[in-house]
């Protein structure tokens, strides 16, 4: 069969064409207004000034953006350190044959990624609610003399955060562990089994290898999601949590750009994030690679 | 073309051509789809029961126009969804109403830019020419105000009084609540009440509803004080004496062995309950939050009152001001003087006033309508009180605000402030307001810093200023 003679050579343009035609009206279009944007201090399109590297440079001695920067890096590494071995425990757990039930234990742990990420920071504010809330009222049930009132959204904001990310995400990683697990090639299991390797060996030596472009991929997702942490919190605390324990980078680029309309700062904030998603993003590229290779 | 046409279906198969056929088809009728056109005005508010109250006044109001172009329509839109229109509208040009009626929050982030890019038609001189400024309360005018220009008529006065269990303190306790002038009356007759009398190891009643994280009841007690964020000229003041002593005086209700308040946050199941519980005895009340109260907790009907808030000071300010609406015109409008005649109509109608009072409690800022009866009529769920009235007596008082949009962070960094302000008291031990004051300041101080830097960025505020000057 001819493909040349079938297929035009306008064909590709003429399907790919519509696609160029929105990604560059709404995507490249916005991306190199917003780094225009970011040298200018602007009131609408009217009333603009050109700053100069100002905002960056006022950025670098914000303090509050600081703040928000660690406090997102805090919630990254606790959300990827504590959530991601997690999912890779369940998905082990429900990975045995010998475990009865497992489609019902996969949809209960997947199921809270079904309910938007509002609903959930609603759900966790009623749980943590000072006074009445269910896990001061379960406490001060089961342990006698607990405090009439524990302000847990006040005192542990960050670990509130982490636990309601857990709670959400969890299961959801769990399934892309899970999908890697079941490709892992029983017979490299079997052999490493018969040359007297035990479980953990067999975990280390076989399985991780095995899942390991899964797993980059999934820290990458999930360090990418945690950095762009907004909804949660805003919700949660209702607004940036006591003394900024609560304001995420995205948080503060909202805040910026919505609330006080500083589009320009706004946009150097919403810069200086993708930039450094991009390093992140190239050093996972670094590690995985390094991985493969070896 | 017919060439074109047969190399098109020659070399495309079947399914292909007829997805190009749904894409060509579906783009013919979008653009074909006519647009209705515009007709008439539109008014836009971000509160449904508002839209409610309105509609009637429109109808009356279109009943008698004879042109079509000046008939209103009233929109009801949540308020984030408002703020999202209307910003955009004024930065950008996208299509806006030709009235809008707005919060003090949102009003602010309009006022941002330099005051001839304000999005709202100044009514400045409106307001004085045809004397609508001598019939309305003036401070209500004051967060509708940026360097000296008007650009909105007020919707309200929101005084605040203090609301209290008249069921557990009068006919329980056998308390005075005349006794009561002053923040220190209030701690020293009421405080005895904060103790555990059931032996069940947790107190029984807190005194008053106020935490250091309520930015709002926070502002409402620094307004009261005399203190403020941003004076009228848009300068700095959060660092003021008064400021560090009312948010001192919060930490010692807050924290300590002289604690007497508690957290019941409004518009929240748990804080109702607190309320219905008798948890917490008393609560900052605005005239709207009256209207709110009365339909979010009919339980407490009959078993409140109201008073006037203790005052800082012996023969001090007894009321303060929470929360705000106004109704403004956008440049964009085609008809001003349609839209300006509606607004005047709507704002300034005694037959809406009533209403906004018998719906909402809600007292109107024209003065002129504060002996009408309606405002004097014994209300059952304030234990017989007109709450009008008593809204009304203190309304020529409420402290006058400014407006700006930077107020919202200097109100989220106070925040910051009292929080850590209590974590000093805790850590140190000291919960008296004199020895927690200098520490006030210094956090005051800091708050005052971090916000002007964030107003020194703003060039637009900076060169009115230096041509205002």
């Amino acid at each position: 069969m001819n493909l040349s003679a079938s297929h035009p050579r306008w064909a590709p343009y003429f399907f790919i064409g519509p696609f160029v035609v929105v990604f560059a009206i709404f995507v490249v279009y916005p991306l190199f207004q917003s780094l225009v944007l970011s040298f200018q201090q602007t009131y609408g399109p009217q009333t603009s000034v050109f700053v100069g590297t100002k905002n960056f440079a006022d950025l670098a001695g914000d303090p509050a953006f600081w703040t928000a920067l660690r406090n997102t890096f805090v919630y990254a590494a606790a959300s990827v350190l504590i959530q991601l071995p997690l999912s890779l425990g369940l998905a082990m757990l429900l990975n045995r044959p010998q475990v009865k039930g497992r489609a019902v234990f996969r949809l209960v742990y997947f199921s809270p990624a079904l309910v938007g990420i509002v609903f959930i920071a609603v759900i966790f504010s009623l749980i943590f609610q000072e006074t009445r809330g269910l896990l001061n009222v379960f406490l001060k049930g089961v342990i006698p003399g607990f405090p009439q009132e524990f302000p847990w959204l006040q005192v542990y904001v960050m670990p509130a955060l982490v636990i309601a990310s857990i709670w959400m995400y969890t299961g959801f990683n769990m399934i892309y562990f899970l999908a890697a697990l079941q490709n892992v090639d029983r017979d490299q299991i079997e052999a490493a089994v018969m040359d007297g390797a035990n479980r953990r060996q067999v975990f280390w030596h076989v399985t991780l290898p095995a899942i390991r472009p899964v797993a980059g991929f999934v820290i990458l997702l999930s360090a990418i999601g945690s950095m762009q942490l907004f909804e949660l919190p805003w919700i949660l605390l209702g607004g940036a949590g006591p003394e900024d324990r609560g304001l995420t980078v995205v948080m503060y680029l909202f805040m910026n750009g919505f609330q006080i309309g500083d589009l320009g700062y706004a946009s150097a904030i919403g810069w200086s994030l993708a930039i450094l998603l991009m390093g992140m993003t190239w050093i996972q590229r670094r590690l995985t690679k390094g991985g493969e290779g070896r | 073309m017919g060439n074109f046409w047969r190399t098109l279906t020659a070399r495309l198969s079947p399914g292909a051509l007829i997805i190009l056929a749904i894409a060509i088809l579906s783009t013919v009728v979008v653009l074909a789809w006519g647009v209705p056109g515009r007709q008439g005005m539109t008014l836009w508010t971000f509160a449904t029961n508002h839209a409610e109250m309105y509609v009637p006044v429109a109808e009356e109001w279109n009943a008698r126009q004879g042109d079509p172009g000046r008939e209103v329509h009233i929109l009801s839109l949540s308020g984030e969804a408002l703020e999202q229109r209307l910003l955009p509208g004024f930065r950008a040009g996208t299509p806006l109403a030709d009235l809008v009626e707005i919060g003090t929050v949102i009003c602010a982030k309009c006022f941002n830019g330099p005051v001839n890019d304000v999005g709202f038609v100044d009514l400045t001189d409106r307001i004085e020419e045809e004397g609508i400024g001598e019939r309305l309360n003036e401070p209500s005018l004051g967060p509708w105000t940026t360097r000296g220009r008007v650009f909105g008529l007020p919707h309200d006065v929101h005084p605040v009084l203090l609301a209290y269990r008249a069921d557990i303190l009068e006919d329980q306790h056998g308390i005075d609540m005349g006794e009561i002038e002053t923040w220190e009356d209030f701690v020293r007759v009421l405080g005895p009440l904060v103790e555990d009398t059931d032996g069940d190891g947790y107190v029984d009643h807190y005194l008053l509803n106020m935490w250091e994280t309520n930015g709002d009841l926070i502002e409402v007690l620094i307004l009261q004080a005399g203190g403020q964020y941003l004076n009228e000229a848009g300068e700095l003041t959060v660092a003021s004496e008064i400021n560090a002593r009312v948010i001192s005086t919060i930490v010692t209700w807050t924290a300590g062995p002289n604690r007497i308040a508690a957290n019941a946050p409004e518009f929240d199941n748990a804080g109702h309950q607190m309320r219905i519980e008798g948890y917490v005895l008393c609560s900052l009340m605005s005239d709207w939050l009256a209207g709110v109260w009365q339909q979010q907790l009919p339980q407490l009907a009959g078993k409140v009152k109201l008073m006037p808030l203790p005052a800082w000071e012996p023969a001090g300010r007894r009321t303060s001001v929470w929360g705000g609406t106004m109704l403004g015109i956008p440049k964009a409008t085609e008809d001003f003087e349609g839209a300006w005649e509606y607004a005047k109509e709507l704002y300034l109608s005694l037959d809406l006033a009533k209403e906004l009072y018998e719906r909402a409690a809600i007292v109107s800022p024209v003065k002129e309508y504060w002996e009408e009866a309606f405002y004097q009529e014994p209300n059952e769920y304030f234990s017989g009180q007109a709450n009008g009235a008593l809204f009304l007596e203190q309304a020529p008082m409420v402290p006058r605000r400014t407006a700006s949009p930077y107020n919202e962070l200097a109100k989220t960094k106070v925040i910051n402030a009292t929080v850590a302000l209590k974590l000093y008291a805790q850590e140190e031990e000291k919960y008296t307001v004199e020895e927690l004051l200098p520490e006030a300041k210094r956090l005051l101080e800091e708050v005052e810093l971090e916000v002007g830097r964030q107003m020194e960025r703003n060039l637009f505020l900076k060169r009115d200023e230096e041509e205002g000057s």
